[in-house]
């Protein structure tokens, strides 16, 4: 072979040697898909890099900083995490999304796939069931916090006027630190159960109906059914709604928390994203509150890698 | 059979593609998408661009003009606004425009902040007391002064305090907003209640509010939402039994028995059911008066303005904060002020134009702010010579006008300028006494250690 090649290779014809010379240059095809499939990625990549990954660096390394608001910046190195451990309206507001987290989560989840399981049967009418609960997640957070806010009223709210029709005693639902936190989680729930429906349906949806219809002819019933098909199969189903549900309650719910009760009662709403929000661009602590950010962003990594242990990546059993 | 791959390996060139020197698809995509990048960039680029304007214009961030409404008030307003700039520019080299930022935006919003964090913040603005002291130690806001007469420097009085450093002019107030007790005439009488039984103490304050209220009607609206305007409505009922938060020599002297009484008094009224936990009519004053969701409510002299434009029938009265047995009448007064950026593109003629609008003797300047106070709105004047002439032509012949400037301004002061820390020290005090039934001495303690804590390492002007 090199035989043959070099001969070529030393031929300095004029009309010869360009069009070899740029036939060695081309890339391979396996080259050429690489760069194909660069370019195609490119976009995302660089909107990623821009917009997530450059800003992400930016608010890290801002936590190494207090920052005046007005362009001054001093280095502190740990001052601001040292301020954060000794700040108890910060523990306060990490203990309050905890709680947040621990009940929104699971009734998120058990409501969603509640709704999955019951739009799953085919009905009349179904399509505007299905649209009818996924609605509130199209509504804007703002809108839904001012809806919310008339509904739940102490005086006039709908909530409790129809608990007095009943005879009972209406409730600050938003104005009492007892109830504040949970009529949030119930506004949240009533946002997001429809999309996570959604998924669970899809997820549902992908069980082979052989495995029903074996079920059936066993004698199975439907709690069993459920225990022994639907649960196993939906599991990484389960795992994305619980990842993504996860994250959502830890770093999510600003807009919703602004308009129904502005980190009230007594601080009994404000979510470690709202005391962030709040120090950064209500008090000019940009500092601070991006060393806190920092940290819940290591406490969701956290939460998530435990998530992922747990269900094994939502893996089944038999997978590798 | 003639495969995709062969041909593309044999030719070079994808299959239907005639042989040619014509551009590639790929390279087609590859040009088109470096177009595409380089006429996004600077739309990109200029979205994230600064408050600085357009040209050589400077802005002027406000959240009241240019706007379009159907607002009879707003629109007056907003013509005021407008007015004062078109005045300005035909009449000076440096121009100026308006630029609107919707309220919610502005006072509580991130768009202020956020400009100035990324060193872009208007050239000329407005500020409330509360942010005062921020922008100040920001080094953002520039000396008035020597773009001010003496006279109208002393015109404006004590309405300067709290826009004063060493004896030098930071801000100038266009308004004061002093708050007062509204109620409906018609829940009062339906209670057997007339105007001799309006509450001058606490007690009365509070036994009034409890005959007033019903299942549906709270007796007495407290601001709720924890913020700058709830604390800024408290601030009267703990002068008025001799409370400061800071004594004269600096030290912090918030832990005191006026505090503590009047933080008792706002956790009373909640606790005894005749203030509501959250606001009636979500916070909607004009709509909770008219719907009977509430009988009194503590606001400022803007509702004046409120009721005449949308419910011109509606039969209201006003008076002024009871005190406590043993206390002297106080009052807090609100009220937004213009102020140059010294950051800004050109801070001097900034500087210039708050001065112009608001700091000569010159009669214009005095008729604009006559106007704004009384036909724009309906606040007080925060100058001697603008009050004086906005009672002689009648601004404050209106009867709830004519109540605000005889009993309710005299004896009122301006709205403190605590910082950040400070004002959230006794927000949480606030909170937990009122809305979570907190003792009010632990209450009052606590804000006091933060605040020491806080003053320790403050540095910056004076907080008083």
């Amino acid at each position: 072979m090199s035989e043959t090649i070099a001969p070529e290779a030393r031929t300095d014809a004029p009309g010869g040697a360009e069009p070899r010379r740029r036939e060695r240059r081309r890339l391979s095809r396996k080259h050429r898909e690489w760069v194909a499939a660069g370019l195609f990625l490119a976009p995302d990549v660089i909107g990623l890099l821009i917009f997530v990954a450059v800003p992400m660096v930016l608010s890290i390394a801002l936590g190494f900083f207090q920052v005046s608001g007005f362009g001054s910046y001093t280095w502190v190195g740990l001052g601001n995490y040292e301020r954060m451990m000794n700040d108890p309206l910060f523990w306060d507001s990490m203990r309050i999304t905890g709680l947040y987290v621990v009940v929104l989560v699971p009734v998120l989840f058990c409501v969603s796939l509640g709704l999955g399981l019951l739009i799953k049967q085919k009905l009349p009418g179904m399509a505007v069931y299905r649209t009818a609960l996924f609605l509130p997640y199209v509504i804007s957070l703002v809108v839904v916090g001012l809806l919310w806010k008339f509904m739940l009223d102490d005086q006039v709210g709908v909530v409790n006027r129809a608990l007095r029709s009943l005879g009972m005693e209406g409730e600050s639902w938003l104005g009492d630190p007892k109830f504040a936190l949970f009529s949030v989680i119930a506004v949240m729930v009533w946002v997001m159960m429809g999309y996570y429906m959604i998924i669970f349906l899809a997820g549902l949806q992908d069980i082979p109906a052989e495995y029903y219809e074996a079920a059936r002819i066993d004698g199975a019933g439907p709690w069993s059914t459920f225990r022994n098909i639907t649960w196993p199969l939906l599991r990484p189903t389960s795992f994305f709604v619980l990842l993504m549900s996860t994250v959502a309650a830890i770093t999510g719910g600003l807009d919703l928390i602004f308009v129904l009760t502005n980190g009230g009662p007594a601080n009994g709403t404000s979510l470690a994203i709202f005391y962030i929000y709040q120090q950064a661009f209500g008090f000019g602590e940009y500092g601070y509150a991006s060393a806190m950010g920092s940290f819940l962003v290591l406490i969701m990594v956290a939460f998530s890698a435990v998530i992922f242990a747990v269900t094994r990546g939502g893996r089944f059993d038999n997978d590798s | 059979m003639l495969q995709h791959d062969n041909v593309v390996a044999r030719t070079g060139r994808p299959p239907g593609r005639a042989p040619g020197r014509g551009a590639s698809r790929r390279g087609f995509l590859a040009g088109a998408a470096g177009v595409a990048t380089a006429a996004a960039s600077p739309a990109l680029l200029t979205g994230c661009g600064s408050g600085g304007g357009s040209g050589g214009k400077l802005t002027f961030w406000n959240q009241y003009a240019p706007q379009r409404t159907e607002d009879p008030a707003v629109q007056r307003q907003s013509q005021w606004f407008i007015d004062l700039v078109d005045q300005w520019n035909a009449t000076h080299d440096r121009q100026i425009e308006l630029v609107f930022i919707p309220n919610a935006t502005y006072t509580d919003g991130a768009k202020l902040p956020s400009a100035f964090a990324a060193e872009s913040g208007p050239d000329i603005f407005l500020i409330s007391p509360g942010d005062f002291l921020r922008y100040y130690n920001g080094g953002v806001l520039t000396d008035l002064t020597p773009y001010m007469d003496r006279e109208a420097i002393a015109d404006y009085g004590d309405s300067l305090e709290t826009r004063t450093v060493d004896g030098r002019v930071y801000a100038l107030p266009m308004e004061v907003e002093p708050l007062a007790i509204y109620y409906s005439v018609s829940a009062f009488e339906r209670a057997g209640l007339s105007e001799g039984d309006i509450p001058t103490t606490w007690d009365q304050l509070l036994d009034v509010g409890d005959r007033l209220r019903g299942n549906t009607r709270a007796g007495l609206a407290f601001d709720t939402e924890p913020g700058y305007y709830q604390n800024f409505t408290w601030y009267p009922w703990m002068w008025q039994g001799g409370g400061e938060v800071f004594a004269e020599d600096g030290s912090v002297t918030v832990n005191s028995r006026a505090t503590r009484q009047a933080l008792q008094l706002w956790q009373d009224a909640v606790q005894f059911g005749i203030a509501p936990r959250t606001m009636p009519a979500a916070g909607d004053l004009l709509n909770a008066f008219q719907g009977d969701n509430v009988a009194m409510w503590q606001s400022g002299i803007w509702e004046v303005a409120s009721f005449r434009a949308h419910a011109p029938d509606f039969e209201y009265g006003v008076f002024k904060l009871p005190v406590p047995e043993g206390g002297s009448y106080a009052t807090a007064m609100g009220g937004w002020a213009f102020c140059a950026n010294a950051q800004g593109k050109d801070p001097e003629s900034a500087a210039e134009f708050c001065a112009w609008a608001l700091g000569t003797m010159d009669e214009r300047c005095i008729d604009r702010m006559v106007d704004w106070c009384t036909v724009a709105k309906t606040d007080m004047a925060p100058r001697e010579s603008v009050l004086e002439l906005g009672e002689a032509s009648g601004g404050y012949d209106f009867w709830a006008m004519k109540k605000f400037r005889d009993e309710i301004f005299p004896g009122g002061r301006g709205e403190p300028r605590y910082p950040p820390v400070v004002y959230k020290a006794l927000s949480d005090a606030i909170q937990g006494s009122m809305l979570a039934g907190r003792d009010v001495a632990g209450q009052a303690e606590r804000a006091e250690a933060a605040i020491q804590a806080y003053v320790k390492s403050y540095e910056g002007a004076s907080l008083i």
